[in-house]
């Protein structure tokens, strides 16, 4: 579903990313995580097209109806769930080269580190927009406004936020639980093939971890679809078991694993296990 | 000769009025827009082409037509002054049967038009005026409002071209309360005056609106609010809006007298430059004689929100829609001001239209 072929990154002329390689398979979850500064959230926003992360040598192919094969899923297996390991689906598009809105019509989901807050802006008529700017980009009919309430309600209940919540201005005076909440009702709503998810769990406590965990199976964990999860405790991964995990250090994948590797940096520190 | 301000003047310094003389000369065309989806409502109204009244598109229901005279010294209210316009005189707790809607068509010429509302005690009403067409609209408004009355004025340019000048004369007696909200749009230049007076205790005088420019297009508003009396509040939140060349230029006085204490005033006025060869001019202004008064103002100019625009192109948005829905929640307090939600929706889908059009 994603190849990521020695990926070169830089912002304001400093890389970041420096040769970076991973494959992601339907049905996957992969786990990354690393220390402050090894490049997790510029991961994130280069493969969501933010303005100002230059790609500066390498390749990333998406193909969002890669078959699911069963392949990959021997968890545990360090050699097969290498980050080095060649994907043996379909090439798929080059993702680098389409613009943001074009990368979530493709089926991209990014969620954000620290969602912003829109004022004057409520977050229905907000993804109503955006969900029907992606169903036209892929030929599909625009929801209408019932039907579409119908599905960001299901969505609100089933991550604990009202409905009425929702109505208000995108992120405006929630908390840093809620927006992080809101950030999964808005993956349910859109039903992405591939959920980018930088730093999700940071600001949520025990009750609305298990919530968001659960939310995250509950609308990620399918044979089509994937998720690349950026954390930086082990804690997410008691919810959302991924399938792989890989130590991301000085902008490269320096290790990679099944969930036992996160028990291992957890207990020893990225220092001991990236060295 | 037209005798015109020029912009030594520091209260014309943004004016731009250089196309007045050739359309004070310039004849009507006489090709009338269809105007019939301008209409809000169903209660009084007005229809004036080219400063004329069409009576049989109009229901005046006790708007008198005559001529107006107030003791103005503005310089382009002046021209309208004491010519044949129209008067709203309500007596004593009468308010008309809905809100009254006023539209202006221009086909070309000049047209110089007063208008006068007079509210007795206790008397409300809502007044709507839109500007459509070609050509120099000219409006002298001159308000008197008594004790406890309340008007509330909604007026929108939506002119495809020439120049739209207003100019607001009002008096706010003692507890009552004056709102007008301005939405200037479409392709005409503009120049939106205004002077206020809360001549007695705990009047309540508010002007603002919205002003979204594009092209090489001019709009200037300049409102003076004078808080003559104690306890008064006073309220100017103005929103501009600039793409291509185009300028935008809000002034925003508050006057508060030597015995007017505790007073309330606030000013925000805010500035969206879509494009860096756009200008946008604040100037917010205090001049306070009294001692005791709270007086908030900010005035700030930026452009969008580089991580609320890529938030939502995440989301599936194309950047053109992103923007548009941006610029129309930066616009959305101001309009967000009129209180009748008709008028407040026909007035907002407007605005999405131009920015429909813009983005």
């Amino acid at each position: 579903m994603l190849q990521i072929n020695n990926l070169h990154a830089e912002v304001d002329g400093k890389p970041i990313l420096k040769g970076l390689t991973l494959a992601i398979n339907p049905g996957e979850i992969h786990a990354i995580m690393g220390p402050n500064g090894a490049g997790k959230s510029t991961l994130a926003y280069t493969l969501g097209g933010r303005p100002g992360y230059e790609v500066t040598g390498g390749s990333v192919r998406f193909n969002p109806n890669a078959p699911y094969s069963g392949e990959g899923r021997s968890v545990g297996d360090a050699e097969q769930g290498s980050g080095l390991r060649r994907s043996t689906e379909d090439d798929g598009i080059d993702l680098l080269a389409l613009e943001p809105h074009e990368r979530a019509a493709a089926g991209l989901f990014l969620g954000f580190q620290y969602p912003v807050e829109i004022p004057g802006v409520s977050n229905v008529q907000f993804l109503r927009e955006a969900l029907n700017a992606q169903r036209k980009a892929r030929g599909e009919e625009p929801l209408s406004a019932a039907d579409f309430l119908k599905v960001a309600r299901a969505q609100a209940d089933a991550l604990g936020l009202n409905l009425d919540m929702l109505k208000r201005p995108v992120n405006v005076g929630f908390s840093g639980g809620e927006k992080k909440r809101n950030e999964m009702v808005q993956m349910g709503i859109i039903d992405p093939k591939l959920a980018i998810l930088d730093e999700t769990d940071s600001g949520l406590d025990i009750d609305a971890l298990r919530i968001v965990g659960e939310g995250i199976n509950r609308i990620m964990r399918k044979p089509d679809k994937a998720v690349l999860l950026i954390t930086h405790y082990q804690r997410l991964l008691d919810y959302v078991k991924p399938d792989f995990v890989h130590v991301l250090a000085g902008g490269r994948i320096v290790r990679s694993g099944g969930p036992e590797l996160a028990h291992e940096l957890e207990r020893e520190g990225y220092t001991q296990v990236a060295a | 000769m037209l005798s015109l301000p020029t912009i030594r003047e520091e209260a014309w310094r943004w004016a731009d009025l250089a196309a007045l003389p050739a359309l004070a000369e310039a004849s009507p065309q006489g090709s009338v827009p269809d105007v019939s989806h301008l209409w809000i409502g169903k209660g009084p109204r007005l229809l004036f082409i080219d400063g004329k009244l069409q009576a049989s598109a109009s229901r005046p229901d006790g708007i008198a037509l005559g001529a107006v005279t107030a003791t103005t010294d503005h310089a382009l209210g002046a021209f309208a002054n004491g010519k044949t316009g129209w008067t709203l005189s309500l007596g004593r707790d009468h308010a008309p049967s809905a809100t009254i809607e006023i539209i202006h068509v221009g086909t070309g010429g000049a047209s110089h038009l007063p208008a006068r509302i007079a509210l007795a005690e206790d008397a409300q009403a809502s007044v709507v005026e839109t500007f459509v067409g070609d050509g120099w609209a000219n409006r002298l408004t001159a308000i008197d409002l008594a004790s406890s009355a309340r008007l509330m004025r909604a007026i929108r340019i939506l002119s495809s071209s020439g120049f739209v000048s207003l100019r607001e004369e009002a008096k706010v007696g003692e507890n009552a309360s004056l709102t007008a909200t301005v939405l200037g749009l479409g392709g005409a230049g503009t120049r939106i005056d205004a002077a206020v007076s809360l001549t007695g205790e705990g009047a309540y005088g508010e002007v603002g609106g919205a002003l979204l420019a594009r092209g090489e297009q001019r709009h200037d508003a300049a409102v003076v609010i004078r808080h003559a009396a104690p306890l008064g509040t006073s309220r100017q939140l103005w929103r501009a809006v600039a793409d291509d060349k185009a300028t935008a230029s809000m002034a925003a006085r508050a006057e508060v007298a030597r015995d007017a204490q505790k007073t309330d005033g606030e000013q925000s006025l805010r500035g969206l430059l879509l494009q860096r060869a756009a200008t946008i001019n604040l100037k917010p202004e205090l001049e306070i004689f009294a001692d005791d008064v709270k007086c908030a103002h900010g005035a700030t100019v930026g452009e969008l929100d580089a991580n609320a625009l890529f938030y939502l192109e995440s989301r599936g948005l194309p950047p053109a829609l992103a923007e548009a829905l941006l610029t129309r929640a930066f616009v959305a307090d101001a309009i967000g001001r009129i209180g009748d939600e008709a008028v407040r929706d026909a007035f907002s889908k407007d605005a999405e239209a131009w920015m429909e059009g813009a983005l």
